[in-house]
């Protein structure tokens, strides 16, 4: 596996502390070994050096198990690669063809590129003009979210990478698919018999989406100022989460067959009409508060952030999914930075029974049925239903039914980068998104951004600390509903 | 809300403490108790339970005292509702920010001497500086998602700030004790236009509301029977004596009236407060009718300031006069003054153990001084602080803290019933005495919803309004 941009935060944080814990778990291939390449000028041992160190600061594991990190490491390489210089991946390729003879990994090749996505283009070039793209064995490339700026963007990037990479060997990485609880969506769904019977806009009042984040925008001002929340988290992560809540079921578990529905789905969703967006969607921006006790700044007060910047940190939206089974149900989406607390999760509400046998008195304390997937933290599930007070005469209460992973399973979940590396060397692309779903997700989000950019609606401020600003409250209280507190 | 206890081996008692720490480190410690709990139950039957909660409540606590009572009552609530508590010691005066956390999760003692592993987490901070303006941001990432979160606000919740407003957004009820309010008057308002503009979701209690159900139901079995109802349409008069001198010890007897105007559909017409704490007001009934309440100020051994001591409800309907009279009966005697605890005159007066005589008489005389103080102890802090009596408390930390509300509530009452010309119904009935947790939990379990109670706080304050 070829890293690019190996020394950079991904690598050190995620990628090569998975690779570890997978080197730990048995799960790589005989013969793997990792090849850093990057800008800086350093050797094998300094690389290692950075390696073992990163490894130990961030892996799941603890502490670091010395002999798996030392027989890891001897399969870690370095390579110098100036992007823009084809002899330098000239001199990438030498070292792979001596590493396929000396460990006999048959010229299997993933290109992994942790880099900036306007790199992206520079490298799938200079791959194919080095003919790293090609030869024995399998050819893979890995890029990161965002696949794009907007549809337009997206389309050429696609058009670029499939020039050099069949479809088939592009492994688009939204990690979000590869959480434990992301995929659960699909076997809490599809493994039942109970609740698939109601899943549908017969029995269901209304989904909402959160993804909250407590952290600000930490170091990547001048990345979050050009892109927002709108393309961080909702282009992506939230829609990804609407596919898997909303999708048909599969014929199969098998890549073709899931993101077949997927893209169904993401197809189906109503685009916000010019009109419409004003209404159905909020953007806000948090301005100095409290979080988990401590004072923050503002987000034009962060580092590389324009003074006067409308970038939103929140958003707020509902759609409605046009199709047989959701018809009429409002998907409410929400996500933002410096929320109180970390939290994603998806709520399915239900509706309320028809008939209130036991008097509107008694159950003015039921709250509808519900159905929370906590994807993080807490994994788990939650049903929401109503029981009776113990007490004399008849008065009702919710209740709550919970599954945690934390303890039911006797393991750790692993990483999502685990799963999804191990994913793209065994050639599954089940968990990683297709071109044709990057593009409707796109086709959603471009609208929504164009009429933003005219300043409709008007960006609203929040403190941070809240769950966003006021409006966002106001968006279900027109339709008679609230947000759910994770 | 009662949970079974798994009989799994329990981790033992768990404790973490931190100084200067954050609410994510405190998070941190919190995920690790769980994680060793889980762990711990894994003998039982290879299948760990999740620690269980049915509620979180958060208790605010602005002094020493209030504290440990919140940690007592609480804790005596989580030994049969597995909980966590948060107790928040707000110290926002302190400019200086930082919070010291710890986190308890104790094992309950059972019977035949195995421990029971306990469903309950105690957290408590004490938070000084402008972070504890923001109750909401500093507990919202404790609490538990998908069951009722309560706050409980020992003292004097803000009515009005910012940071009462942003402490109830995440909270699904409020309780206070407005027996305990600093200002009651001021407060009571303030609670009334908390509950009239209260996110939709949000129960609001009061203990005192629930110390008045004795009287509430007397008042409400004499009118249960079919043939009674239509003295509901002839009620002329009511009266109410209650302890103490001035308008903020009338708040339980307005909520009283409050509570029988608004289920009856009266309509306030006038108010007057005078002189000796009497108050006059006229309801419209009917459309047509006039009644007339009053309430008058009556020392009665026994009381503390605030309490009923009296109703009587005067009517006719149908030909026929009736009188309902329901008294405290005479049970106890004057107040006791406080334990003020060993006194300090020892340690500031040291005599080197030669003159025992001349310590007594000194002792003697600081007592009578206490004594004396306390007795004159509201006079002393209206003339200095210019309110009415029964307005104010004296500010925080005193002394002298006067309770308005017993320890003991337990009471004898006493109900007269004359209809027409029959010989007077005596009856005699004893309410047992109910800690302020067992209070809490009878609130909590129905979500402190109560529209009977919110309609009463409407119907009590707008009278305290016109007064």
């Amino acid at each position: 596996m070829v890293i690019f941009g190996a020394t950079g935060d991904l690598s050190g944080r995620k990628l090569l502390p998975a690779l570890y814990n997978l080197a730990k778990q048995r799960l790589l291939p005989a013969g793997f070994a990792v090849v850093g390449a990057a800008i800086d000028d350093l050797t094998d041992d300094a690389f290692r050096k950075r390696a073992s160190a990163k490894i130990s600061e961030f892996s799941r594991t603890q502490p670091v198990d010395e002999a798996v990190l030392q027989s890891f490491l001897d399969a870690v390489f370095y390579v110098k690669v100036d992007f823009s210089k084809l002899d330098d991946f000239k001199s990438l390729g030498r070292k792979l063809d001596d590493l396929d003879h000396a460990r006999h990994v048959g010229g299997n090749r993933v290109f992994y590129c942790a880099t900036p996505p306007t790199t992206y283009e520079t490298i799938t070039e200079q791959l194919r003009a080095s003919g790293l793209n090609s030869g024995d064995g399998y050819h893979r490339i890995v890029v990161e979210k965002p696949f794009g700026t907007d549809l337009k963007s997206a389309r050429e990037l696609n058009k670029i990478v499939q020039r050099v990479f069949h479809e088939d060997s592009v492994f688009r990485i939204d990690h979000y698919l590869g959480k434990e609880t992301v995929q659960n969506i699909m076997a809490f769904r599809f493994a039942n018999t109970i609740f698939e019977p109601v899943w549908n806009c017969h029995f269901i009042d209304s989904v909402q989406i959160t993804a909250a984040e407590e952290i600000g925008i930490e170091n990547r001002g001048a990345y979050y100022d050009k892109a927002g929340t709108l393309r961080d988290i909702v282009q992506n992560h939230a829609l990804q989460l609407l596919a898997l809540t909303a999708m048909e079921p599969p014929v199969e578990f098998e890549a073709g067959a899931v993101r077949d529905e997927k893209v169904k789905v993401l197809k189906a969703v109503r685009p916000l009409a010019d009109d419409e967006i004003a209404k159905a969607t909020v953007r806000g921006q948090y301005t100095s508060g409290y979080v988990l006790g401590e004072h923050v700044h503002g987000y034009r007060e962060e580092p590389d952030v324009a003074k006067g910047s409308l970038t939103e940190t929140f958003v707020a939206l509902r759609v409605f999914v046009d199709n047989w089974r959701w018809a009429g149900v409002p998907f409410y989406i929400r996500a933002g930075k410096r929320m109180p607390k970390r939290a994603t999760e998806i709520r399915i509400q239900f509706n309320r029974p028809p008939h209130l046998t036991f008097g509107r008195s008694a159950a003015q304390e039921l709250d509808p049925n519900a159905i929370t997937l906590r994807i993080q933290p807490e994994e788990g599930i939650s049903l929401k239903f109503g029981a009776k007070v113990p007490a004399a005469g008849i008065r009702l209460r919710s209740v709550a039914m919970d599954f945690l992973y934390a303890s039911s399973f006797l393991v750790e979940a692993p990483e999502a980068y685990e799963r999804l590396l191990l994913d793209c060397m065994i050639g599954d692309p089940t968990l990683f998104t297709r071109a044709d779903e990057v593009e409707a997700a796109w086709t959603l989000v471009d609208p929504v951004e164009a009429a933003w950019r005219d300043g409709r609606p008007s960006l609203q401020m929040y403190a941070a600390g809240t769950w966003g600003p006021l409006v966002a409250a106001k968006l279900l209280e027109a339709d008679g509903r609230e947000w759910h507190r994770p | 809300m009662a949970q079974t206890l798994s009989s799994a081996p329990s981790p033992g008692p768990l404790e973490w403490k931190g100084e200067g720490v954050t609410i994510a480190q405190v998070l941190d410690a919190l995920t690790d108790f769980r994680n060793k709990f889980a762990q711990a139950q894994v003998p039982d039957d290879d299948h760990p339970h999740p620690r269980n909660t049915v509620m979180t409540l958060i208790a605010v606590a602005a002094t020493e005292a209030e504290e440990k009572r919140a940690i007592s009552e609480s804790t005596a609530i989580a030994m049969h509702h597995p909980s966590l508590v948060i107790v928040v010691r707000d110290q926002a005066e302190v400019k200086e920010g930082r919070i010291d956390a710890s986190i308890a999760a104790p094992v309950l003692p059972a019977e035949g001497g195995t421990d029971l592993p306990s469903h309950y987490e105690l957290v408590t901070l004490h938070v000084r500086g402008a972070a504890a303006s923001h109750l909401g941001a500093l507990v919202d990432p404790l609490l538990v998602s998908g069951v009722p979160t309560n706050i409980w606000w020992l003292g004097t919740p803000p009515f009005g700030t910012h940071e009462l407003r942003d402490a109830l957004q995440v909270a699904d009820a409020l309780v206070v004790d407005s027996a305990r309010f600093a200002r009651p008057y001021h407060s009571f308002l303030g609670l009334a236009d908390t509950i009239a503009h209260a996110h939709k979701r949000l129960g609001m209690a009061d203990l005192q509301w629930a110390r008045l159900d004795p009287w509430r139901e007397s008042i409400a079995q004499f009118f249960a029977p079919v043939a009674r109802r239509p003295y509901l349409s002839g009620i002329s008069e009511i009266g109410i004596d209650y302890a103490g001198a001035g308008r903020g010890n009338r708040i339980p007897s307005a909520t009283l009236i409050g509570w029988i105007s608004s289920a009856l559909g009266w309509k306030l017409q006038r108010a007057v407060g005078g002189a000796g704490g009497v108050v006059s007001a006229q309801f419209e009934a009917d459309r047509w009718r006039i009644v007339d309440v009053a309430f008058r100020s009556v020392a009665k051994p026994g009381l503390v300031e605030g309490e009923v001591g009296t109703v009587r409800i005067v009517g006719t309907a149908g030909g026929t006069t009736f009188r309902l009279s329901i008294a405290r009966a005479p049970e106890r005697t004057r107040r006791q003054a406080p334990d003020l605890g060993p006194a300090p005159f020892q340690h500031q007066h040291a005599t080197g153990g030669e003159d025992d005589a001349g310590m007594e008489i000194a002792q003697r005389k600081a007592a009578q001084h206490r004594e004396m103080a306390f007795q004159n102890r509201d006079s002393l802090h209206h003339t200095a602080t210019g309110d009415p009596p029964g307005e104010s408390l004296p500010p925080r930390p005193t002394v002298f803290v006067r309770e308005r509300r017993r320890a003991d509530n337990s009471m004898v009452l006493l109900t007269l019933i004359d209809i027409g010309g029959a010989d007077t119904l005596r009856h005699v009935q004893r309410i047992e005495s109910d800690d302020d947790a067992s209070l809490l939990v009878e609130l909590l379990a129905l979500g402190a919803h109560d529209p009977v109670f919110a309609r009463s706080l409407a119907a009590g304050a707008e009278l305290m309004r016109a007064l």
